[in-house]
């Protein structure tokens, strides 16, 4: 009817155009009246009422975003280049965020790190020029890369959401065009059961937040399809001969960069469903089990303590009660509930007849295999192996019920007591479960076993830490009876007490965090320490106990030129240590006392923290216009095995029959109701057009 | 003397064919799900008769994988493998990344909501639903939870201690627009075999 041709042509009277419009407007009824019931049940009030996760089990459903709304479109390609020399690592991680869409877009991707890696660089890139980021105090950061959002420049983000995961924001990306952000980390690399681990973390396990507490960080993870892949470069200068390098996870190929040089390119496309972990061991062991490394800057010198604690000799183990707490919350679910359940079921079995044990498992709730811990006869064990084997992964992730069952069931006599704490980790609670350990753990100890692709790595070492304890990993289901044997060494018997670490005379070492009571065979103790002056001293003692008493070794000071990262590790260190310190303590005045002193250190140092961020700014406008355009946080991988890489999506279950039938009566309707509407027009107009006064 | 259709009355007649066109494709959006259900029975009782990838006619691309019986219903419905958009009009399907009926795990059936799974709409909890499978065996099932869920937020958990049954389909049963986010959700555990 909009085509002027057309509207000529019918040339209908008023009345008659008033009648045709009343018509329409009649036969349209049904619809209107149809449709609003429809919107009555697709509406929130049913699906609010019908949550699944109120409803029924958390364990058929799964949570693929917090919004709603998806927006397709914007992609993080991932690449790390890794370069090791000696025990520490730089670490340049590459995202290049693409935006395919038309429209101007602010992504937001969020990523696992190491806890312990001192973020200290950020460079974002815009075709041919580099922006260098800068480090400010967080909230400062953050408004300043808004001001750059809002006013249409280019700017990227990159602030430390959980010790952990950290979030990388860019703003402002144009249609069809990308924006290359680079972070630099340095890491120490631990040296645990004679051989190097370098993890780089790529997947995040969806946490748990219990009572419905909203998640500190949006999170989405992907779902479905295969898992990207991240490009990943090793330089790897470890100082001496290797044995061997290997990756249990992912296929990498190796290249010996010349010869007789110990330098080996290590590359891979690791799909990032899984972290990356590379290992190498040294060709022959050597007999210094403690380094010093120093460096000297600015009137001050770093040093890096590491000690390996002496194989202790094959003592038979003094009686123990042992606790075990089992994960089997939902996120356990398929292969992580599966190696769970072996390892347990390998650790009862190594229980001596001394020993007392009792096992307690959550989820939503948490319940106890016994009243009270019982003795390890054949009996109790057959009674465990079979409740063990009865557990099945379902609900939330309720730890705080089952630490708490753990922590308070003391016996009384004294008897040593060993929690053992199975599980992924993927709890949003950390500091309230970390202040709940260090408040209760009495004279037990607290042993962490992490499962699965990607465990909560930094909740299951802080735990372990404060519950005096050591951490244990178990990445994949092949590598359980590897990981218990390590983890039995560690329980049967601590491999050096009372630690400490002797200076010569006048020097005034500031460690950066304190030295651990228990070392446990295997597990490392890297320290650094800060002293004053230009002159580190040429050797430092290390002392303790073991079991045949006192354990003396002299640690000859190793001083390093050049820039080695020495001084930001010991900053990092110290960042960390105060934030536990500031975690376990209650009083809101210590709190803002240690804030003050962690943003001093992180922007004295150059780091990325709790309290600070790296921004980087353009300092033109290139976006036209002035609405911000879309944002969008890119998922990140799920880890492989979890039953987020386990799941389905939904088919369209709907033919569009229905709708065809209702458009298809209601052209039908219109078009019959115009015909009919026109006869009758037409049976008026007929005595008009016989009027006299037409005639020619 | 020729007698044009005068220009006012094409709109009309316009319509009407759209309508009428629109109206026949639904009709035999509902005749194509019962004929290719007759044709995939027969291939059902094929398969279970032994016959190696038994194809309802011979250029398709899938095969019965079982056959289902709802409550209440005359006509079982043969489910067919893969739940893509061409399957699902000829009955409902099988999702390929879920376990078959029976095994431990959730089966996913998908069916459409205005055709094969309409019927879904009656089933009440402890209702008994029947699946009989390829080899010949048949699985019971009792209806244990209907839940409707939004199919943006949420996704279907793959894995189960138990073999459980998900029937899928689009919610409201009788709303018009096909691409609604919401979806109906049967689920039924195993009460044995048979």
């Amino acid at each position: 009817m909009k085509q002027p041709g057309a509207s000529a042509v019918v040339r209908p009277s008023w009345p008659t155009a008033c009648r045709q419009a009343m018509a329409f407007v009649v036969l349209l009824l049904p619809g209107i009246v149809w449709f609003p019931a429809d919107a009555d049940t697709t509406g929130t009030s049913f699906a609010s009422t019908h949550d699944p996760r109120e409803a029924n089990a958390g364990s058929l459903w799964l949570r693929s975003s917090p919004e709603a709304e998806v927006i397709a479109g914007l992609s993080v390609m991932t690449a790390m280049q890794v370069r090791v020399t000696g025990n520490t690592a730089r670490v340049e991680i590459t995202q290049r965020f693409q935006n395919p869409s038309d429209a101007w877009m602010e992504g937001l991707y969020v990523y696992p790190l190491s806890a312990s890696s001192a973020v200290d660089r950020l460079t974002m890139q815009l075709g041919g020029r580099i922006i260098r980021g800068e480090i400010q105090p967080r909230e400062t950061a953050l408004v300043h890369y808004e001001q750059a959002r809002r006013s249409g420049r280019q700017a990227s983000l990159v602030a430390q959401d959980r010790p952990n995961m950290f979030m990388t924001s860019v703003a402002n990306i144009a249609p069809r065009s990308e924006i290359t952000v680079r972070i630099a980390y340095l890491e120490t690399i631990p040296f645990r059961d004679g051989r190097y681990t370098l993890r780089l973390p790529l997947a995040i396990t969806p946490r748990y937040s219990p009572g419905g507490v909203p998640e500190a960080a949006p999170q989405r993870v992907a779902v479905g399809g295969p898992a990207p892949r991240a490009k990943i470069e090793i330089d790897l200068q470890p100082g001496f001969p290797l044995a061997s390098v290997h990756s249990p996870h992912h296929a990498v190929t190796t290249a010996e960069h010349g010869a007789g040089t110990n330098r080996h390119m290590i590359s891979a496309r690791a799909a990032m469903d899984h972290d990356f972990e590379l290992s190498w061991t040294p060709q022959q062991l050597v007999d210094t089990v403690a380094t010093a490394f120093t460096a000297t800057a600015d009137g001050a010198t770093h040093a890096l303590v590491t000690l390996m604690p002496p194989d202790s000799a094959a003592q038979p183990a003094p009686p123990r009660e042992v606790i075990f707490i089992i994960d089997t919350s939902g996120s356990m679910g398929g292969a992580p509930l599966r190696q769970a359940k072996a390892a347990l079921q390998l650790a009862i079995a190594r229980l001596g007849a001394d020993d007392r044990f009792n096992v307690i498992r959550f989820s939503d709730d948490a319940s106890a295999l016994f009243m009270a811990p019982q003795a390890a006869d054949s009996l109790a064990r057959a009674v465990a192996q079979r409740f063990v084997q009865s557990l099945r992964a379902d609900g939330g992730t309720e730890m705080r019920i089952a630490l708490a069952l753990a922590l308070d069931s003391g016996s009384r006599d004294e008897m040593l007591r060993q929690i053992v704490f199975i599980t992924d980790g993927s709890v949003g609670n950390e500091a309230e479960l970390i202040q709940l350990i260090g408040n209760r753990l009495g004279g037990a100890r607290l042993f962490t076993l992490g499962i699965g692709a990607a465990p909560n790595a930094w909740f299951l070492t802080e735990a372990a830490a404060v519950g005096r304890g050591s951490p244990t990993f178990i990445a994949a289901a092949e590598r359980v009876d590897e990981g218990m044997a390590d983890l039995f060494r560690k329980l049967e018997q601590p491999a050096l007490l009372d630690v400490g670490l002797r200076w010569p005379d006048g020097t005034q070492p500031d460690l950066a965090a304190p030295l651990p009571l228990d070392l446990y065979a295997g597990d490392p103790l890297t320290v650094a320490v800060r002293l004053d002056g230009d002159a580190p001293p040429s050797n430092l003692t290390l002392t303790g106990r073991d079991v045949t008493g006192h354990w003396v070794r002299q640690v000859p000071v190793v001083v390093l030129e050049g820039e080695t990262g020495i001084a930001k590790l010991w900053a990092r260190e110290r960042i960390g240590a105060l934030s536990r310190r500031k975690r376990l303590s209650p009083d809101v005045g210590l709190h803002r006392a240690l804030d003050e002193r962690i943003l001093a250190l992180s922007l004295d140092y150059g780091l990325v923290s709790e309290l600070t961020s790296l921004v980087a700014v353009d300092s033109t406008p290139v976006r036209p216009g002035s609405t911000a355009g879309a944002t969008a946080q890119i998922p990140t991988a799920a880890p492989a095995g979890t039953p987020w890489a386990r799941s389905a999506g939904f088919a369209s279950t709907a033919s569009p029959a229905p709708l065809l039938a209702w458009l298809g009566g209601l052209a039908l309707f219109i078009g019959a109701g115009m015909t009919a509407l026109r006869r009758l027009a037409r049976r008026q107009r007929v005595p008009l057009s016989r009027h006299p006064a037409r005639r020619p | 003397m020729t007698r044009r259709l005068p220009r006012s009355a094409l709109l009309p007649a316009a319509l009407c064919i759209i309508g009428g066109i629109c109206v026949v494709q639904a009709g035999w959006i509902h005749a194509k799900g019962w004929l290719a259900q007759r044709l995939i029975n027969d291939a059902f009782d094929r398969a279970v008769a032994g016959e190696h990838t038994a194809r309802p006619w011979p250029w398709a691309d899938t095969e019965p994988v079982a056959r289902l019986h709802l409550p209440g219903a005359a006509d079982a419905l043969v489910v067919l493998s893969g739940a893509t958009g061409r399957n699902l009009a000829f009955g409902p399907a099988h999702d390929k990344s879920s376990v078959k009926p029976g095994e431990p795990g959730n089966s996913i059936f998908a069916g459409h909501r205005d055709t094969h799974f309409a019927p879904l709409a009656g089933l009440r909890l402890g209702d008994a639903v029947l699946v009989e499978r390829i080899d010949g065996t048949q699985a019971r099932f009792t209806v244990r939870s209907l839940d409707v869920v939004d199919s943006t937020r949420w996704r279907i958990r793959l894995d189960a201690d138990r073999p459980r049954l998900l029937l899928v389909t689009c919610y409201p049963f009788d709303a018009v627009d096909p691409s609604g986010p919401m979806r109906f959700v049967v689920t039924a555990e195993a009460a044995g075999e048979l």
